[in-house]
Order: C-alpha cells, then sequence, then structure tokens
C-alpha cells in the first residue's frame, strides 16, 4: 500500500506520537474517564454550540461581587438584585435563570476566563482559530472536530456520528472524516417532488453506487442512503417532546428539537454542532433587559427544552457553548461593549462536574487586564475543549486535534467528573 | 497509444512555439492494453481538465479538429479576447464601483442596519431573514459572475485558471474590508495575470488591497513607527482597526513562504518569516482617500538590513527591497516545485506523478514562469494523458456543477441561485475562511450529505426545477420513446461511450414504467448526471 505523501504528513504526527513517545498515549488511563461506548444508547454525546459574534461573558456569568464592575458598566451592568446568584461572587444574568435549577442539581457548570491565546479582535480570524482550533495559525486547513473524529476510529462509523446543523459543514467540522451538514432533518435525502419519485430515483442512484468502482464515492453513497433509511424509520416528521418541553420557536429552538429527535432515534451521534448568532452587542446591550437579554433568554429557554425533553439521556450528553472572545471591560460610548478577550463557556448535562465558577478568576483590576483593558485569558480554550473530548468522549491520542499544544489534565479546568 | 500518437503530432505540426518533445516515445513504453485513448476520449478528457467539461457536440468537434489545435488557441494568448464571454456576461454594476464606491454603499448599509438595530433591540424574538442585504445582493453577483464566465466562456482555460489562482491567492469575502475590494482583486489583479507570468501574478497580489487586508500586511508596521499624521480609515466603521498598529505583523509573510512560493516545506526558518515581513512593512493601502490603491508608506517601513533565504537585503531601499524579494521567491526552485506541483494536482491527479511535476518545473525555468509554458508542459507530459490519471479526479462543486450544466446545455440566469446552490454543495464562492484556499483532493469533497446534494441537484437540473437556470433538452437530444437509443445519446454526449454498464441498466430499469417519454429523458438526464461517473473528470 502505497502511502502518499499528503496521507503521511497529515496522518504522520499522529503516528509518530502515538508509537509510545506521545505523554498522552501513556497517560490515556489517566485520561478516559470510561472507555468509548460504542453501542447506541449509553454512547456519550457532545452538543456544541458556537454563540457568533462575541458573547459578553461578564453580562452572561455576571461577577456580581466585584464594584468594579458596576463601576465600568453604569449604564449595562445588570443589578445586584436582578442578578441570579451562583456563589456569592458570580451569578447568572436574570434570562439565564431558568437553567438555575441544572445549576443547583450539579449539571451546570461554568468556565469563565476562558479564550485564545491569540490576541485577535478580528471576529473571523478568532472564530476561525476557534474552529481550527490553531490560534495564531491560518492555514489549518480542518477542523478540530473533524480531526477529533479521524483520530478517533474506536467509534461506530454511523453516518450521524458527527452533524453540523445548517446549511453548510462549518469549519470546525470540515476535514477528511465524514461529516453530516443538516438545514433539517425532514428535508435529509433525495428531494424529487413527490415521495414515489424520490423513492425511485433514489433507488436507481443506490443501484449505480452500490458496485461502483469508485472507493470514496461508493462507501460515501451507500452511507448517504443508509442515512436516509435510518431517518425514514424513525420518521422525523412526527415528534413531540417529551416531559412537557417547551422548545422556543427561534432557530435554535428548532435546531435542539432535532438534535432532541436525533439523540432519540440512536442513530449513533456522538458530536452536534450548531451556530446561534445575535451577540455582537456594541450598541445599547441593555441590562437585566434589553438586547442582550432577549439572546440570553433564547439561549437558556431552548437548554431548559432540551434538558427537558432529553430527561435521562441528559446523563449522556454534555452542552457546550463557545465564543470566539469576549468584550470590552468597560461599557462604550453607545451603552454597548467592543470586542475584548475572555470570556465564559457553559456546560450542561450529567457527566459535568456542575455548581462551580471553573477556571481562575484574573479579577477586573486594570492591572491585571489583557492589554490593560480586557479580561485576561487564564483558561485556554483548547484545554476545555480537550478535557470535554478526553473524559467524556473518551478521546485518546489526542495530539493530533491540537497540534502545537500540549494537553494536560494539570491544566484542564475540571468540568468533567472524574 | 497510436491513435494519441497521431493526434499529438498533427496538432503540432508547425508548432515553432511550443516546446518539449512529444510525449510519444515515453506513451510507447507504457504497455498497458487498456489504455488506448481515441480521439474522443482525449477530447472529453481535455475538456474534462482543461475546461469546465463539454458542451452538446463539443467533443466530436474537438476529435475531428484535433485537441492540440484546441489547446494552442487556449494559449495563444495570456489575454483572450473571448467574445462568448463578452455576450454571455452581465454588466453588473459591481464590476464599474470602485472600491470606494462599494465601500461607501457597505456603510450606508451599515448604517441601516444599525438603526433597525435599535429599532427591534426589544422584540422578543431574534429578526427573521429579511430581504437580501446590499451587502449580499453584491457578494451574489460577485459569485453568480465566477459561474456565468465559467460556463459561457470559450477560453475555458483562461476561466479555469482564475479559480486556480484565485484559490492559490485566496482572500475572503466576508472579512471586514474585503468585502469592498475582492471584486477589484478578481477583475484587476487575477484575470489580466492568469496566464502570464507568476512573478508579474505574485507581486499583483502582494500589492493588492485586498490581500494587504486578507493578511493583515496593511497593518504591519516597523516597530514604532508612526503615521506622520494621525489619518483614520475615515468613515467605514471598523472597530477591529480602532488601534494603530504597533509592530510588524508577520502574517502576510508567512502565508507568502508557505502557501503562495516556497511551500511549507521550501527550507525557510521563522527568522525567514521574521524578516520578510519586515521588508514589506510599509506596504499598505492609500488611507488618504480612503480605501484607495495600493501605496508604499516610508514612515512604516523598517530601515534595517535583512537577510532572507541567505540573500542580504541592505538597508535603506524602501520598497525594492519588497520587490526584489518578491521576484526571488517567484524564481526559487521551491516555489517552481511547490506551486508546479499545485497545477499538476489540479489537471493531472490529486497526487501528481514527478514526471509531470518535473517537465512542468523545466518548462518554468526555461521560461522564467510563463504560466502558459508551464501549462503546456503539463498538457504535453505523458502523465497528463496516462489512463490512470483518466477519470481519476473528482469534480469540485463548482466543476461538478458548471460541467452538468455546459453538458446539457443549461444557461444560468443572472441571480445568485447556481452560486448558492454550488455553495450548499459545500464551496461557497470568495469564502473560503483558510488562506490556503480550498483542497484539490477528492477525500475533502466526497461526504454523504454532499453526494445526495449532489444528486439531487442533477435530478433538478435536468427536470428543469434548478432555480437559477433555464434547461432545453433538445439541445442534448430530441425526445424519444426509444430508451435504448436515448441512452446511447446520453452516454455519448456525457461520456464519450463510456457510461459504465451497471449505471445504464440502473437507469434503464426505471425508465422501464416511464411512459411518458419526455419525462423519461429528463429522468435519464438526471440520474447520469448525478451518477459516480458523472462526478469523475
Amino acid at each position: 500500500m502505497e502511502i502518499t505523501r499528503r496521507v503521511f504528513l497529515r496522518a504522520g504526527g499522529l503516528a509518530l506520537c502515538s508509537f509510545g513517545l506521545d505523554p498522552l498515549f501513556l497517560n490515556r488511563a489517566a485520561y478516559a474517564r470510561r472507555a468509548p461506548i460504542t453501542g447506541r444508547s449509553g454512547q456519550p454525546i457532545l452538543i456544541c454550540l458556537f454563540q457568533r459574534g462575541a458573547v459578553d461573558g461578564l453580562n452572561m456569568i455576571v461577577p456580581h461581587g466585584d464594584a468594579l464592575y458596576y463601576r465600568e458598566r453604569p449604564r449595562i451592568a445588570v443589578p445586584r438584585q436582578e442578578v441570579v446568584d451562583l456563589n456569592g461572587y458570580f451569578g447568572l444574568h436574570p434570562s439565564l435563570g431558568p437553567l438555575k435549577p441544572w445549576w443547583d442539581n450539579g449539571s451546570l457548570g461554568v468556565t469563565h476566563a476562558v479564550g485564545s491565546p491569540d490576541g485577535s479582535r478580528s471576529h473571523f480570524d478568532a472564530q476561525d482559530y476557534m474552529e481550527t482550533g490553531t490560534p495564531g495559525r491560518k492555514s489549518t486547513p480542518d477542523g478540530w472536530l473533524n480531526r477529533y473524529c479521524s483520530h478517533q476510529r474506536e467509534h461506530d462509523e454511523t453516518p450521524f456520528r458527527s452533524v453540523a446543523f445548517g446549511p453548510e459543514l462549518p469549519r470546525i467540522l470540515s476535514g477528511s472524516a465524514p461529516s453530516l451538514a443538516i438545514a433539517d432533518l425532514h428535508a435529509f435525502g433525495i428531494r424529487a417532488g413527490s415521495r414515489p419519485a424520490s423513492d425511485k430515483i433514489a433507488r436507481a442512484f443506490e443501484a449505480m453506487y452500490e458496485g461502483a468502482q469508485t472507493g470514496l464515492l461508493a462507501t460515501s453513497a451507500q452511507e448517504g442512503f443508509e442515512a436516509v433509511r435510518m431517518l425514514k424509520s424513525v420518521d422525523p416528521t412526527r415528534y413531540s417532546p417529551e416531559n412537557g418541553a417547551d422548545y422556543p420557536r427561534s432557530p435554535l429552538g428548532r435546531t435542539l428539537l432535532q438534535i432532541a429527535q436525533l439523540i432519540k432515534a440512536d442513530l449513533g451521534l456522538e458530536i452536534a454542532f450548531a451556530d446561534v448568532g445575535g451577540w455582537d452587542t456594541h450598541v445599547n446591550q441593555g441590562a437585566g433587559d434589553g438586547q442582550l437579554a432577549n439572546r440570553l433568554r433564547d439561549l437558556s429557554q431552548a437548554l431548559v427544552a432540551l434538558a427537558t425533553d432529553l430527561g435521562d439521556r441528559m446523563a449522556d450528553v454534555v452542552v457546550l457553548t463557545m465564543s470566539e472572545f469576549g468584550r470590552t471591560v468597560r461599557e462604550n460610548g453607545s451603552a454597548g461593549t467592543d470586542h475584548g478577550h475572555a470570556t465564559a463557556m457553559l456546560v450542561l448535562g450529567g457527566p459535568v462536574r456542575g455548581g462551580k465558577v471553573l477556571g481562575r478568576w484574573p479579577g477586573l483590576d486594570p492591572a491585571n487586564r489583557f492589554e490593560g483593558r480586557d479580561l485576561a485569558v487564564t483558561t485556554d480554550f483548547r484545554d476545555l475543549f480537550g478535557e470535554i473530548l478526553a473524559r467524556h468522549l473518551g478521546g485518546t491520542g489526542l495530539s493530533g486535534v491540537f497540534p502545537d499544544h500540549e494537553l494536560s489534565p494539570a491544566r484542564f479546568p475540571g468540568v468533567i467528573k472524574s | 497509444m497510436r491513435v494519441i500518437c497521431v493526434l499529438m503530432l498533427a496538432g503540432m505540426a508547425g508548432e515553432a512555439t511550443i516546446p518539449g518533445s512529444l510525449p510519444c516515445q515515453s506513451m510507447a513504453a507504457d504497455t498497458s492494453s487498456s489504455s488506448v485513448l481515441t480521439a474522443r476520449d482525449s477530447a472529453l478528457h481535455v475538456l474534462n481538465r482543461l475546461a469546465y467539461g463539454p458542451r452538446p457536440g463539443e467533443v466530436e468537434r474537438m476529435a475531428k479538429a484535433g485537441v492540440q489545435d484546441w489547446i494552442r488557441t487556449q494559449l495563444a494568448s495570456d489575454r483572450p479576447d473571448d467574445r462568448a464571454l463578452a455576450r454571455a456576461e452581465p454588466r453588473y454594476a459591481i464590476l464599474d464601483m470602485n472600491p470606494r464606491e462599494l465601500a461607501a454603499r457597505y456603510v450606508e448599509e451599515q448604517r441601516e442596519r444599525k438603526r433597525e438595530k435599535e429599532r427591534k433591540e426589544t422584540e422578543e424574538q431574534p429578526r427573521m431573514e429579511g430581504p437580501p442585504s446590499e451587502g449580499r445582493r453584491l457578494a451574489g453577483e460577485l459569485q453568480q459572475l465566477a459561474v456565468i464566465r465559467g460556463s459561457a466562456a470559450d477560453f475555458q482555460l483562461r476561466e479555469v485558471m482564475v479559480d486556480f489562482w484565485t484559490n492559490h491567492f485566496n482572500v475572503n469575502l466576508q472579512k471586514g474590508l474585503d468585502r469592498a475590494l475582492v471584486p477589484a482583486y478578481i477583475e484587476h489583479t487575477i484575470r489580466p495575470n492568469s496566464l502570464g507570468r507568476f512573478e508579474d501574478l505574485l507581486i499583483a497580489t502582494a500589492k493588492s488591497p485586498a490581500m494587504l487586508f486578507y493578511l493583515d500586511n496593511a497593518e504591519s508596521v516597523a516597530p514604532g513607527a508612526e503615521p506622520p499624521s494621525r489619518r483614520r480609515w475615515g468613515r467605514f466603521p471598523s472597530p477591529e482597526r480602532k488601534n494603530q498598529p504597533k509592530g510588524i505583523n508577520e502574517n502576510y509573510a508567512r502565508e507568502l513562504l508557505e502557501l503562495h512560493t516556497l511551500g511549507v516545506d521550501g527550507g525557510y526558518t521563522q527568522q525567514d518569516v521574521i524578516n520578510v515581513a519586515r521588508i514589506l512593512t510599509g506596504w499598505g493601502i492609500a488611507r488618504a482617500n480612503q480605501i484607495g490603491g495600493f501605496e508604499f508608506h516610508d514612515w512604516a517601513h523598517d530601515e534595517g538590513e535583512k537577510v532572507v533565504l541567505g540573500v542580504r537585503f541592505p538597508a535603506g531601499h524602501g520598497m525594492d527591497e519588497g520587490v526584489r524579494l518578491l521576484k526571488l521567491l517567484a524564481n526559487h526552485p521551491a516555489t517552481m516545485h511547490h506551486v508546479s506541483w499545485k497545477l499538476c494536482a489540479r489537471l493531472v491527479s490529486d497526487e501528481p506523478p514527478d514526471g509531470c511535476v518535473d517537465e512542468a518545473v523545466a518548462a518554468w525555468e526555461r521560461s522564467h514562469g510563463e504560466i502558459r509554458q508551464v501549462l503546456l508542459a503539463i498538457v504535453q507530459s505523458p502523465e497528463f494523458w496516462a489512463p490512470v490519471a483518466r477519470r481519476s479526479k473528482i469534480k469540485t462543486p463548482l466543476e461538478f456543477t458548471l460541467s452538468a450544466m455546459r453538458a446539457i446545455g443549461a444557461e444560468p440566469d443572472t441571480t445568485p441561485r447556481v452560486a448558492q446552490a454550488i455553495a450548499r454543495l459545500g464551496q461557497p464562492l470568495y469564502l473560503q475562511a483558510s488562506p490556503a484556499g480550498y483542497p484539490e483532493s477528492q477525500e475533502e469533497w466526497v461526504n454523504s450529505g454532499a453526494l445526495l446534494q449532489r444528486m439531487n441537484l442533477a435530478v433538478a437540473l435536468a427536470g428543469g426545477s434548478m432555480p437559477g437556470t433555464t434547461v432545453d433538452l433538445d439541445r442534448l437530444t430530441p425526445v424519444t420513446p426509444d430508451y435504448g437509443r436515448l441512452l446511447d445519446a446520453i452516454d455519448q454526449a456525457l461520456f464519450a461511450g463510456t457510461m459504465s454498464s451497471r449505471t445504464r441498466e440502473a437507469i434503464a430499469t426505471e425508465l422501464k414504467d416511464e411512459a411518458d417519454p419526455e419525462r423519461g429523458r429528463a429522468l435519464a438526464v438526471g440520474l447520469a448526471l448525478g451518477s459516480p461517473e458523472f462526478q469523475r473528470q
């Protein structure tokens, strides 16, 4: 078998490390919380929500115990009496109040002051870095979630292993491992007017590709038709949420509802990804009410609906929010905030070591701020993401997932129970 | 083998400007029996690789006239006069607008959006999709223009090369100012240089505001340098640029070496990257007239001596240092190899054999980087014609869509619908975030979701229900109740007679109970366009 240069380059780094030189490999026992379960139910699932536009972490998880917070944000600070207190110093924005019961039962955790080691304040560059997992390096061809899938081969290869909800595959899931982009579960498959016409055409294509002398094409097509059949057997058009879950009628609500459907259908979903926009609050972002409050309300309602709907299945699920950077500590001239540095990320689910604000808190003192103005990053986002891959998904050999960054349990923020 | 030798000899007779030996001798060594290339096979191969696929009747015409004739015509000039293109391409306003006008439109739009946002800030639900914004509309025009050109141009090889260089020197419409800068980048930087000298193309991209902005070189200044007067970016709202740059930014320097020229294994060091960045300090965008063209800023230039790849750049030569550096890089052996390899990956196979790469490098050396000579060397290499190369590459979404449209004579309209369809297949034009551009390898393009989408597109296109296209299948083949004849005609038109029996049987099975021959034709064409062999080139 000829090893092509490209394949060697792509896989080489990992291969060399995995032959015993990689400390991760040696320590895999220390890493893996449990061996990956390749059965259906009981298999760990990660749902990533990307808050595009840079969410204001300081108004999402409010340091209400710090007078500086109120001094720097006279118009947009969340009033102390409105904050849903968590530990006497931090509190939830009131719009996130519906999530408090999950905090109390230990399945909602927060990592604060998390972000990128790169100082870019460009949405474009910072999103790119967060999706490729290589801050400061722009030429990385693939995303870290995809690299995880291509390195972690122990998982069942079902067409639904990694699914991005949206019309196009986002950068975080692009790469050589197969990933699905699904705009709408109900419309996935061959669409040719009527159902019989579609079935007829699907049948013809399937016959054509079945024995095609075209390895990759044949396998991919077979996966595709298998996916269509699997979906048909669960009939996504007849789904009603359980336990009285009430999804908001927003794009996020619809997306999380479809993710819940996929999870319950036991189609082998391991990673789901979705975007949620509207966080770039330069103008009139509001305090307890207003623009940001509305976006956060949508987020918490959708998360509450998901957790309610999934019920016991949340034992297998971790939801992670991420955002390219945070926003300025001080409010700007238009009662909003500008592009900053560190932000807060939420982690929700059964495996979460919740009820805690994790990560080292650098404080708001200007002397400790990044470039004198923004909340400093004390947790590299790769340590948070890496911990979830290692301890929740049971990933091993993750050095190829975050090249140039050595993952070490000592730097993990500790969001997953061990 | 005989056939191809005769063909090439006929084509080359009296062709003095085409250098290099004929491939016959080396081809003769290839004894594989399935490798007899008919005139139609070679026409189809050339049209698949050097064009966006054949249009109805084109394979026959080229087979008669000889592929070399076609290639010679395609490479006769570096700025061919393409009348078909001139007739087809709409005079989009975007082509006549300079970056300043474009920027002014975006500014107005942003203000409007801000007002809108303030009005709606107290609403409960997030705003739903409204009518397309000005920015989206103009981006759509630019993307659709690429579709129209690729599908209509007579000088197809130029369009293929425009796509190749646009991808090699990738920029992104979504990054701030680049929304206003990319149209001029395509029109004035890439298109005029796509068949010229690599050196000119490289320097043009280095000076282009789109690249200067995309890879941040416009931000790169010698440490401590201050502009003579603190002129701002003016009215263009750009919160990311509020701070004056404070030092060098290595971003462009790194990608220039890694992606544009030497390649990742090109033998440069981190110190080389830093020194390249220092040499290019001052290469910026004219701020005085807002979003102007290229401007060299003396005040920002690092005045020390620099050494790159062991070559000394004495202090104090300002912009000339950069020009000298770019010429050095453009003609460096590592660059010749890296760029030739990429060209072969596009035109020959994903993992091109050394032979064609070596031929390309030799032509590069001989011609000092004449792109047309390099292309010719690749096309004349035995590797280009080798049986193993034929049908070895999977079409990208752009290539698939354009070739499907061309194959059945479908015409795109001026709405961005076709460009949107290509985006849904995974290749939104001018929106690749990574400066590495879109990948060339099949692993990156073939996945189950995208493949189902391709099948849907094929069926919709042939059925006349793909938005943004008009189709007249009569141009391909007449309606006939004789499905055997129909399949023959489709096989000849789309595959030069090489349709697999499996594909043919699958289509024939579905045709059996189709009583309406017109619907039968659309079904058969749709299935053929979605077949595995049509995904290949």
